[in-house]
């Protein structure tokens, strides 16, 4: 009953929403209608015409080999964000949550690989992985083995994932933490006093309690994978090596500012969010995010 | 533990707080004294002395701010240079403040300069390509032509050599910007490597290939590239072998065979093992680290990278050799001449800054000025006087160039960015064997023709 | 916690293994702060050479080139100017989308929903031009405004997402209670909700400061002029200038981050006080 009145509801929502809509709807789509013109620039010349080519862009879109990479690639990501970013995130939130000692240094500490900017990580990570001389191959040789192609073709997508995975962890660590910390102390203190194992408590306390969080975790995870752009482009740029760790944030990216074909650039931003929207959906429709709206 | 966390987050605190202090106080004499905050990089405490001498002229003009963009910027070895001949133009002219905003000439910089112009930001003075490179930023036409400006100023662009200003000309043929230095591209090998081995250098397609398989058998890498980020100058230098200038020089409408033929030696040298095992992945400033350190014999690279070997005396750089059935005649060299300074018809329309905007651009191209910025690597655009202490390699490059047959200007200064950039895209996948040069040229000419 | 650890008294195995599991993630995560710190003390040679060992030849000489040649503490100004308003601005704006969202029922919620997601997805680079466009017909280039909007407009999806994951998973009773004492829903808003998701409140503001703060794109394209340019541009410039000089690139990088830690340790005190202030107890 207190939700019945309808005008403050617009008072809430109309800033936040009206600001989207100028600065991120109307700009994208703006780039939608781009999509099905030939641009020559980004932007358009004073004097200057494009031609129109119709669906041209997305007709390519379906030919194109590397987007099948990019896509392949993101799916894949999607499903390794779910299951270790998030996976990990979880596991490291709870095991926190219960201890005594030390919580806020693991809570700083976990937080590093965010506040370091991706050129940094990526840099060190390129040390790690660099043919000549790089740590992993300076080991290799205090082994006494032969050094190794960190980043050849067959080995550079999952060496690439590791940095990607890793460095989010921390992310939605804190974010699931956060929401551990709504739970109330007494109900594992009730729990426990029933008889109910540390284990269990997990199970039927801690997961039912935080599903709300955990789906907007899984929500970003899966649409964070679909934008997977800034590590990937400093340690293999372009798709390094031969095309195969391209994904579509990469993919588009190197479209629209390293060949400049702009307009593909846009159709292609274009299918992200489509895919994004897409799988977003299936997400909300298979764990359900809150009771509550039902 | 906890206590150590605590100090340090104090201490942070306090540094930080302070700074934020410092940096208000900082910024009220900051606003006062905006002339200074340019020049700071420079030390800006000799200028006084010479601002008196101008003072009785500074007191009649109005006070003009300039703003200038140039490619100057970042590792470009003129950098310092540039900034030096700013601080000489503000002292010599006190009236006129400059704001310089340079930066390295990549593609997101070159993206950010359209969408000025395309939104009537662009400023008063630019120094910029002149080849296709420019052609986004033309195409909004807001520069004014050198002859109209020397209509107003018979003296612009005195001290250019004609033949310089003509190579400087945009697509179009019409003559806008005025060019300070050209550059060369050549082929750099260590020669202490060569002759650590017993090898000649590769002055002939045999020699080449003998040294890359004796360095190959040594563990030396033969070439330093990365194919992945900068194929650019061996595309070049094979298309141009294969093709001869005249055909490399032409765009053509089908597939030429030559350009075809000079790509797939890409193939080739990788099956030879001539690159490095990394050099799909590898950056290119470390395929340069391989070439300074001694682990790569050869690199092919342009003039402005001579300043940068540390090696000046066993580095050197010969002409690139005719790869076999080509048609190009021996000592054939990629170079040119593909930027100037251009005035904007912003400025040139506002009264004040129209003369400001002509002083500015005659600093910077007048023989003195090109005197410095040449320092014996490329090309002058002006008269120059030799140099007295060059080192070396800097002596190796000045008779690699003058000794050139041919002088060829780079196919993306012929060909649309967008074809450009889809050709470096797709070299790996040539080398690898995935696709054919052929079938890359094709899409290639496509998207230039479209 | 504690007090069930108390009562046990002896040091349970597990506990020594969930320590053993924790730091082990810690390690990961600590090395590359420390391998930045590190190499910021070396000259760029030894980085390339040997970046995973001590400083050899121990030097200040990174930060003194910093310091010498840029003005680093007015860039801090315009980076707190700025980030510090995209991430006050996005904490009400997305904690008023969130009430809205997860307590009324309404036609086209659904729709507005699936729009906030969408926009999750928008890709900086597809919608920039446009509003790079749109800030120089206002005439705000170069202007802190023109950062400060499209940071609040494209961080908005994801602190509404996060604050309505929150929001739902709050009971409502409370509310409703308030409701029958007469409190309206502004007070309901001010008063109960806000408190309530200080948690994720502080989380929604630790995340858009740092992608404010780090967001190198945006800040490029609108902001031109040297003395306006936050930390972030500035230290891109100086990198771009020495090239591969790692030394350097890695004291920029400490310098760059100090604040984003401060601003962290500062506000996850929030994130455990979210603990005690579980009011939902009642």
């Amino acid at each position: 009953m207190l939700y019945k009145k309808k005008l403050p509801l617009l008072i809430f929502l109309v800033p936040g929403l009206l600001l989207m809509v100028l600065f991120l709807y109307k700009p994208f789509v703006e780039n939608i209608f781009n999509s099905f013109y030939d641009m020559t620039s980004v932007v358009k010349m004073p004097g200057q015409e494009w031609k129109f080519i119709g669906l041209e862009n997305y007709k390519r879109l379906f030919q194109d080999t590397k987007v099948r990479i990019a896509i392949l690639n993101s799916l894949k990501m999607m499903l390794l964000s779910i299951v270790f970013q998030v996976g990990i995130a979880f596991l490291l939130a709870v095991l926190v949550s219960k201890i005594g000692r030390g919580q806020h240094i693991f809570r700083t500490v976990y937080f590093f690989p965010i506040v370091i900017s991706a050129s940094a990580i990526g840099l060190m990570f390129k040390l790690f992985y660099n043919y000549n001389g790089g740590m992993l191959n300076q080991i290799m040789a205090a082994l006494g083995k032969e050094p190794i192609n960190w980043l050849s073709p067959d080995k550079a997508f999952s060496m690439i994932s590791i940095p990607i995975i890793w460095s989010y962890v921390g992310f939605y660590f804190v974010i699931i933490l956060t929401g551990l910390n709504a739970i109330s102390d007494e109900l594992y203190e009730a729990a426990s006093i029933d008889g109910c194992s540390n284990f269990k408590q997990v199970f039927y306390i801690t997961i039912p309690m935080v599903r709300g969080v955990m789906c907007s975790c899984i929500t970003l995870a899966v649409t964070g994978a679909l934008k997977v752009f800034d590590l990937p482009w400093v340690i293999v740029p372009k798709g390094a090596p031969q095309g195969v760790t391209h994904f579509l944030g990469t993919y588009m990216y190197e479209q629209t500012f390293t060949i400049s074909n702009i307009d593909y650039g846009s159709t292609l931003a274009f299918l992200i969010v489509v895919l994004g929207v897409i799988v977003s959906k299936v997400v909300s429709v298979l764990i359900k995010p809150d009771k509550n709206l039902q | 533990m906890r206590k150590v966390k605590r100090l340090v987050y104090l201490v942070l605190t306090v540094v930080f707080m302070m700074s934020l202090l410092a940096a208000c106080k900082k910024s009220d004499v900051k606003e006062t004294a905006k002339t200074k905050q340019e020049t700071k990089d420079d030390g800006g405490t000799k200028k006084n002395e010479s601002k008196q001498e101008t003072k009785a002229e500074s007191d009649k003009q109005n006070p003009v701010t300039l703003r200038t963009v140039s490619m100057h910027g970042g590792t470009d070895p003129n950098a310092a240079n540039y900034q030096e001949l700013n601080k000489k133009f503000m002292s010599d002219y006190p009236y006129i403040t400059i704001e310089d905003d340079s930066q390295t000439s990549d593609q997101d910089w070159k993206t950010r300069i359209a969408a000025d112009f395309a939104v009537g930001n662009e400023p008063d003075v630019i120094q910029f390509f002149t080849d296709s490179n420019a052609s986004d930023v033309l195409a909004a036409d807001k520069f004014v032509t050198v002859a109209e400006i020397k209509a107003e100023y018979p003296d612009y662009a005195k001290d250019t050599l004609p033949a310089a200003l003509e190579a400087a000309a945009n697509p179009d043929g019409v003559q806008r910007a005025v060019p300070t230095t050209g550059y060369w591209e050549g082929l750099f090998c260590n020669k202490d490597l060569f002759d650590k081995y017993g090898l000649e250098l590769p002055t002939d397609w045999d020699k080449m290939l003998k040294a890359i398989e004796t360095f190959k058998e040594n563990d030396i890498i033969p070439i330093a590239v990365s194919l992945n980020a900068v194929p650019h100058y061996w595309i070049e230098f094979l298309m141009l072998a294969a093709a001869g200038p005249e055909g490399y020089t032409t765009v053509p409408q089908s597939t030429p065979e030559d350009w075809a033929k000079g790509l797939e030696v890409f193939k080739t040298l990788r099956d030879l093992g001539a690159f490095p095992v990394d050099t799909d992945t590898i950056d290119n400033d470390f395929a340069g680290e391989l070439f300074k350190n001694k682990q790569a014999a050869m690199q092919l690279d342009g003039s402005w990278y001579t300043g940068g070997i540390p090696d000046q005396d066993n580095t050197v750089v010969v002409s690139f050799p005719v790869i076999p059935g080509g048609k190009a005649e021996a000592g054939f060299m990629v170079g040119g001449l593909s930027s100037g300074f251009y005035i904007t018809k912003k400025a040139w329309n506002d009264p004040d800054k129209r003369d400001a905007a002509v002083k500015f651009v005659m600093t910077h191209t007048c023989s003195e000025a090109v005197q410095k910025y040449w320092n014996g690597n490329g090309t002058a655009a002006a008269k120059v006087e030799p140099l007295a202490d060059m080192t070396p390699l800097g002596i190796s490059g000045l008779n690699y160039s003058s000794a050139a047959t041919s002088i060829s200007t780079p196919t993306d200064a012929r060909i649309k960015q967008e074809a450009y950039n889809t050709l470096i895209a797709g070299i790996v996948d040539v080398s690898t064997g995935a696709r054919t040069p052929a079938d890359l040229i094709d899409e290639v000419l496509q998207i230039n023709g479209k | 916690m504690p007090e069930i650890n108390k009562k046990k008294k002896k040091v349970k195995v597990s506990t020594i293994l969930i320590y053993i599991i924790l730091s082990l993630w810690g390690i990961t995560t600590v090395f590359p702060f420390a391998w930045v710190i590190n190499n910021s003390f070396k000259p760029s040679r030894e980085v390339v050479n040997s970046s995973f060992l001590l400083p050899i030849d121990f030097t200040l000489q990174n930060y003194v080139k910093a310091f010498d040649n840029l003005n680093i503490l007015e860039a801090y100004k315009n980076s707190l100017i700025i980030s510090g308003s995209v991430t006050i601005a996005v904490m009400i704006l997305s904690s008023m989308i969130a009430f809205a969202m997860t307590r009324y029922k309404f036609r086209g919620k659904e729709f507005i929903h699936s729009l906030i997601i969408a926009s999750l997805m928008f890709p900086v680079f597809s919608t920039i031009i446009p509003v790079f466009k749109m800030m120089s017909l206002a005439n705000l280039l170069n202007n802190p405004l023109s950062v400060i909007i499209p940071q609040v407009a494209g961080n908005l999806s994801f602190a509404s997402v996060i604050m309505m994951g929150y929001l739902s998973g709050l009971p409502i009773e409370l509310e409703e209670a308030a409701y029958m004492e007469g409190a309206n829903v502004r007070q309901v808003f001010t008063r109960i909700i806000v408190p309530l998701c200080k948690p994720s409140l502080a989380t929604v503001g630790i995340f858009c400061f740092l992608w404010s703060y780090n967001d190198l794109f945006t800040q490029l394209i609108m902001i031109r002029r040297r003395p306006k340019f936050p930390i972030c541009a500035l230290l891109n410039e100086i990198s771009s200038k020495y090239g591969t000089d790692y030394g350097l690139m890695a004291s920029s990088i400490v310098i760059i981050i100090i604040p984003v830690l401060i601003v962290y340790i500062c506000l996850q005190k929030n994130i455990i006080k979210g603990l005690t202030a579980g009011a939902i107890k009642g």
